[in-house]
């Protein structure tokens, strides 16, 4: 990623970020019980995991890293700094969406007593293998529980496995591929490299399949207006060990964006009632946010292919 | 001209090397009615003898009828042994495509070529070229892009332009005939495109894929 392109990032995230904050109160809990709500409440994860890569790749500025901090602080308070996840877990043994919620609170230090306590039991009982999870969700929690600190000894995950089995593991045919799985291989990225901080769990077969075929993905997702997956795309390429960026990608999504932050989701209107516009385009928002930032970080500590104005190598022979 | 001799250059015109095709793979001498057609279009019709710089620079249109011109009248004189009046000249060449290009060329016109996917479906355009025992520029260009070429059939077919993903599939089993090693299964692609497309022209550049890949042996 060229230092242009590093600015079009830059101001991407600070815009997210400026919208998400502006308009938390929009995402708070009813309070009580989670179980009836968990959309509500993975929402408020999904914020604290684009809070927590802000500061954990250290890209902010002052201004942003308050932002940060603040929906952090906010969402952790909705959840009852963890009561409300460990009082679901306690119940609901296999619903992992509790520990994969707290290991974005635990990467930026939120910790609660009582879910560290509880997680390395259900992981002893097989948390990251038992459920009957689709595979790239078994990467979910097995990314969980590495960032929780509870990914050893008895059931710990078993990468390779887990890895293997989800729709990219079997490097298909690259046009067997939908809307869905789109996100199936989006999200088995974020996990197997853990939102770009290791880029190397990535095996290298699927690296090479994705440097391949994402330009691809990208291009008709593109044509089809699918922001949020776009977004998610542009994302993997910044996972990848050796990043994958166009610029054009960039300044679209820059463009999309609205003046107050929101990235639309799609190409259908936005509508004009606040509290639907938050719902409809809170999730793209927070993954341009991630996007950004995860792409400026990888901008700090390797060049980019895809960018001719950094001599960018080429990709492995088939 | 008989209303049956103008279909037959029309055909001749719209499939370039293609009208000959059949032949080409099965190795059956060519009916002297089809060697007429072909004579009858080249000479109603006959190739430039001046052919535009190679897009983006020149024309497009032109310099794809061009190609397509040289490759009939290169399959024709092999399947003929009389003499040819036509002579079609060799174009430029269309511009290698490594697998650094980028989807498009930027928008900030940075360096880096125009893009994979208008080069494949340029090179899809010239799928009539993509015939056993035809080489040239055009075929050197294929070997540089062999990622360039599976990624736009791999796009087209996403798309459901299924003509297209067979157009540019034609390259990539030109390519594995000629021991290039491709990024994907042409075979699998090839049967996705014959059993998912539908319509003629896609079928008959799926049934010189599969004559390509061996996946069907000549009857004769």
């Amino acid at each position: 990623m060229s230092t242009a392109l590093a600015g079009v990032a830059h101001d991407i995230r600070s815009r997210a970020l400026g919208w998400l904050h502006t308009h938390r109160q929009l995402g708070a809990l009813d309070g009580g019980d989670i179980t009836g709500n968990t959309d509500g409440y993975k929402a408020l994860a999904e914020t604290g995991l684009a809070a927590s890569l802000v500061l954990r790749d250290g890209t902010a500025g002052s201004r942003e890293s308050a932002l940060a901090r603040e929906l952090l602080d906010f969402s952790w308070a909705q959840l009852k700094e963890g009561a409300l996840l460990y009082e679901r877990l306690l119940r609901h043994p296999l619903a992992t969406d509790t520990i994969e919620g707290y290991a974005h609170f635990a990467r930026a230090g939120y910790r609660h007593p009582g879910l560290d306590r509880l997680i390395p039991h259900h992981a002893a009982l097989g948390a990251a293998q038992v459920v009957e999870h689709v595979p790239n969700r078994r990467l979910a929690v097995a990314n969980a529980l590495r960032i929780t600190g509870h990914d050893h000894g008895a059931g710990a995950p078993d990468w390779a496995t887990s890895a293997r089995a989800t729709w990219l593991g079997g490097t298909p045919a690259p046009w067997c591929i939908d809307w869905m799985t789109g996100y199936h291989v989006t999200h088995t990225v974020f996990h197997l490299t853990d939102w770009g901080r290791q880029p190397g769990g990535l095996p290298g077969d699927m690296a090479a399949y994705l440097i391949r075929w994402l330009p691809v993905w990208t291009d008709i997702w593109t044509e089809t207006c699918q922001w949020d997956l776009v977004g998610e795309l542009l994302l993997v390429g910044s996972c990848l060990p050796a990043p994958y960026a166009e610029p054009d990608d960039w300044r679209r999504l820059a463009e999309l964006q609205h003046a107050d932050g929101l990235m639309p989701r799609d190409d259908q209107p936005v509508d004009d009632d606040t509290v639907t516009r938050f719902h409809d385009h809170q999730h793209t928002t927070i993954v341009a946010a991630i996007a950004a930032t995860v792409a400026l970080a990888r901008a700090l500590d390797a060049p980019a292919i895809g960018t001719p104005a950094a001599g960018a190598p080429g990709t492995p022979a088939p | 001209m008989t209303s049956s001799a103008a279909v037959a250059v029309g055909a001749v015109r719209v499939l370039g090397a293609d009208a000959l095709a059949p032949y080409v793979l099965t190795g059956r001498a060519l009916l002297p009615e089809e060697s007429a057609a072909v004579r009858l279009s080249l000479s109603a019709l006959p190739p430039v003898q001046r052919p535009p710089a190679a897009p983006p620079d020149g024309r497009e249109r032109p310099w794809l009828r061009a190609w397509i011109d040289w490759g009939l009248v290169a399959v024709a004189a092999r399947l003929d042994p009389d003499p040819w009046c036509v002579a079609a000249p060799v174009p430029q060449g269309p511009p290698p495509c490594d697998d650094s290009a980028p989807r498009h060329r930027s928008a900030d016109g940075a360096v880096g070529g125009e893009g994979w996917v208008p080069w494949s479906l340029r090179m899809g355009q010239l799928a009539s070229l993509a015939l056993p025992g035809l080489d040239g520029p055009v075929h050197q260009a294929a070997r540089s892009g062999a990622l360039a070429l599976a990624r736009g059939a791999t796009r087209a077919l996403l798309r459901r332009d299924f003509a297209t993903a067979a157009r540019i599939t034609r390259w990539l089993a030109w390519l594995a005939a000629d021991g290039v090693a491709l990024p994907l299964d042409v075979a699998l692609l090839t049967e996705d495109i014959a059993l998912r497309g539908g319509d003629d022209r896609c079928l008959l550049d799926a049934a010189i894929a599969r004559r390509l890949l061996g996946l069907e042996v000549p009857t004769t």
